[in-house]
């Protein structure tokens, strides 16, 4: 270029043209606009990517890898990427990619399964899936945590989490037979289901999760009872032959049902996850509440033959409690066998009678101190319990508790735990004791004295006979003699054809003569008073002597 | 040498004939046999690298993306071309997998990294290192490269599985025949230019 500037000055300065060393063609941009596309693509796809779980399922049965969808509500949340054995070859794990949206399915309780052409109690399930072949079915779950790993359930959960309703809690000693699926029945039409049941933390009894649907879980109240309606229920009762089941299905695979007692007053909707006693049966679901319980110890010094643990309780005739011990015991200091006998009684179920006592005597329930006081009053006042018979065939016997105000005083000691009850024999016992008592009085009867006294009166008798027959007899017989005589002699006095029974007749035909003649003469006097004085007129017609009757 | 270097021969007749500069819409034919000797090449160097990149691009899309879908009550199934190579290869006709692998994938690879090498050069107007090698290799490579027989069998599959099952003919389908195109008019016997154009 210096040289170009070097040139004469005649001539025009060529100018220096420089060649763009690098120019870019417009093609470029069929280049730069694939390479967009591809980054655009890569970058939705690494926004669309969602998280990668794995979860364990016992059997990789229908699990295919890039192919077994992940599925909630029908639609496609995920897809396995791989299925492997577990490194144990216990299970099998299969990798499952989630779309960005499914996020909510990494939380720590969400749940997986193989959804599966099923049969079930309460039918049939899946069917789709023959055609489709097996997906995973997955339902989101509430924790706040968020997992990597899942074990997969290896049957569909009955219930999802977004279904409308509640759960509840059941506490039972058992099961029965009950399984997850079994309905749960509100007046015999189906309104949920058992979801799941475990033991016990102690395995002391069985928890049982159900499930109402909405909106009936509205029912399900703070008053509701649950009852275990498996099955058939027969009762024999004074009106005859009862049966009694809730549905044909509830008898193969078992069943809940729930009622609130008819007259349950401020009832409102039970919260969610509410704990409820599943009763073993209606009646006894329906039963006024039981309320807490108390033990109570009783001392029986009899034979308790024909009582039995669970053996009723009653107050007054009211059952309120149960049998829950029968102990043997030993008595050192009497050196007897005395029964021990341990209650539990509830009175709450005494209903009225229990809550006006406690309004009356402000009494509170929870206050032990004052229970065990008011429990020494009632046996001041004559609180006995009693073992009656409940039925005579049988023997069965049952705890009666009632007032004795005529038993015998007994110290109670406060103190004492279990609360003791005095005890007084039963009734039979009572019979038993007062023969005994006669029995007794009889033997200390002078039996032996009375019968001597009685051996000497007889032998007198026995004398006096012997005089009565040697003397006062043969006098008896003279003087029948005499007598037969003097009858003889009266009776020939009254023979017919007896001269004094002659004179007799004649006498009296005379006496009737005599009587004839006056009334004719009070006749004629009646007539003519007059003759008293005159004496009889001369001239007197015949016929004035003519008797008056003839008139 | 240099009066060879200006000299072109038909492919069909053997006749000599001196290289001719075309221009747009001009080819040159053989006056025996009336096949086509020379076609004017509009692109130039730097727009067959832009379009070559382009190209190694959706061989990477055709690769990578599934070329069709088909579904059927639910059963979804996908396919990129590596899987239906590996389809093949887990039949009993393994060695058809490695012949197809060489057709639609292996093939066309090798002739773009050997466009790219080749002009990367070039842009600088310089030979690349074994350039000879590379362009006889081009050559070797091209009957071997099938993307359209791929292609068109895919069509045909789509169309005739349409009836049957829901097919769905994904982004791997599209880049394979915006590929197949690019590959006719990179790789064709245009490349030839290069020997005249670097030498």
């Amino acid at each position: 270029m210096s040289e170009d500037s070097n040139h004469s000055a005649a001539q025009p300065a060529r100018p220096a043209v420089q060649t763009r060393r690098f120019s870019v063609s417009l093609v470029w941009i069929v280049p730069i606009v694939a390479v967009l596309v591809g980054i655009s693509l890569v970058v939705h796809n690494w926004l669309q990517e969602g998280p990668s779980i794995q979860v364990t399922f016992k059997t990789g049965q229908g699990l295919e890898a890039n192919k077994t969808a992940v599925k909630y509500r029908n639609v496609v949340i995920g897809q396995v990427s791989e299925v492997e054995l577990s490194q144990d070859q216990k299970s099998v794990t299969a990798t499952i990619k989630l779309v960005k949206q499914a996020e909510n399915f990494t939380r720590q309780d969400s749940l997986f399964w193989v959804v599966r052409p099923r049969i079930g109690a309460g039918g049939v399930t899946g069917i789709d899936t023959l055609f489709s072949g097996d997906f995973i079915g997955a339902d989101a779950g509430q924790s706040d945590t968020r997992a990597k790993t899942f074990t997969g359930l290896e049957t569909p959960p009955p219930i999802t989490y977004g279904e409308p309703g509640k759960r509840f809690n059941l506490h039972a000693s058992d099961l029965g037979s009950l399984g997850v699926g079994s309905p749960v029945y509100y007046r015999k039409i189906q309104v949920g289901q058992v979801v799941s049941y475990a033991l016990d933390a102690n395995g002391k009894g069985v928890n049982v999760e159900v499930f109402v649907h909405a909106p009936n879980d509205a029912f399900v109240t703070d008053n509701t009872r649950f009852w275990n309606a498996s099955g058939v229920d027969v009762e024999v009762g004074a009106n005859g032959f009862a049966l009694r089941t809730e549905s044909l299905s509830s008898l193969m695979v078992g069943g809940v049902a729930f009622r609130a007692p008819d007259y349950s007053p401020d009832d409102q909707p039970a919260a969610e996850d509410k704990t409820f006693e599943l009763f073993d049966d209606r009646p006894a679901a329906l039963a006024p509440p039981a309320g807490k319980a108390q033990y109570l110890a009783l001392r029986f010094d009899q034979s308790l033959r024909g009582l039995k643990v669970g053996a009723p309780v009653e107050f007054l005739g009211m059952e309120f409690g149960r049998v829950v011990a029968i102990n043997l015991d030993f008595d050192a200091k009497t050196r007897t066998f005395p029964v021990n006998v341990g209650i539990v009684i509830y009175p709450q179920r005494l209903g009225q009678a229990h809550t006006k006592m406690l309004k009356v005597l402000n009494h509170n329930p929870d206050d032990e101190q004052a229970g065990v006081r008011l429990m020494g009053t009632f046996i001041d006042n004559g609180l006995r319990a009693q073992a009656r018979s409940g039925n005579l065939l049988t023997g069965q016997l049952y705890i009666a508790l009632d007032f004795y105000p005529k038993a015998p005083k007994v110290t109670f000691d406060p103190t004492a735990r279990p609360i003791t009850i005095p005890t007084i024999p039963s009734s039979l016992e009572q019979l038993q004791e007062q023969f005994q008592a006669m029995v007794e009085k009889i033997n200390k009867l002078p039996i032996e004295r009375i019968a001597g006294n009685l051996d000497a009166n007889l032998v007198e008798l026995r004398k006096a006979l012997k005089q009565f027959n040697g003397k006062t007899l043969p006098g008896i017989e003279g003087t029948l003699q005499d007598m037969s005589t003097t009858l003889k002699s009266a009776n020939a006095t009254l023979a017919d054809d007896s001269p004094q029974r002659e004179q007799l007749s004649q006498t009296l035909d005379d006496l009737g003569r005599m009587t004839r003649s006056m009334r004719e003469l009070a006749d004629y006097l009646k007539r003519n008073p007059e003759s008293l004085l005159r004496g009889r007129p001369d001239n007197a017609p015949a016929d004035a002597l003519q008797p008056s009757s003839r008139q | 040498m240099a009066s060879t270097d200006r000299l072109i021969i038909c492919e069909h007749c053997d006749c000599v004939y001196e290289r001719v500069e075309l221009a747009k819409h001009q080819k040159a034919l053989c006056l025996r046999c009336g096949a086509v000797l020379q076609r004017h090449n509009g692109l130039d160097v730097q727009q067959r690298l832009a379009l070559s990149l382009t190209a190694a691009i959706l061989w990477m899309f055709a690769n990578f993306y599934p070329v069709m879908s088909i579904s059927l009550q639910g059963l979804h199934n996908s396919a990129t071309l590596w899987d239906s190579v590996r389809a093949l290869a887990t039949g009993p006709i393994t060695f058809i997998a490695l012949v197809a692998a060489i057709a639609i994938i292996i093939a066309p690879m090798f002739q773009l990294l050997l466009l790219l090498w080749v002009l990367v050069h070039a842009l600088g107007r310089r030979r690349s290192p074994a350039f000879s090698l590379c362009m006889r290799w081009l050559e070797t490579l091209r009957p071997w490269s099938m993307l359209e027989v791929c292609l068109l069998g895919s069509m045909v599959a789509v169309f005739k599985l349409a009836g049957l099952l829901d097919v769905l003919p994904g982004l791997g389908l599209i880049a394979l025949a915006a590929l197949s195109l690019l590959m006719i008019r990179l790789a064709g016997r245009d490349i030839r230019d290069l020997w005249v154009y670097l030498s």
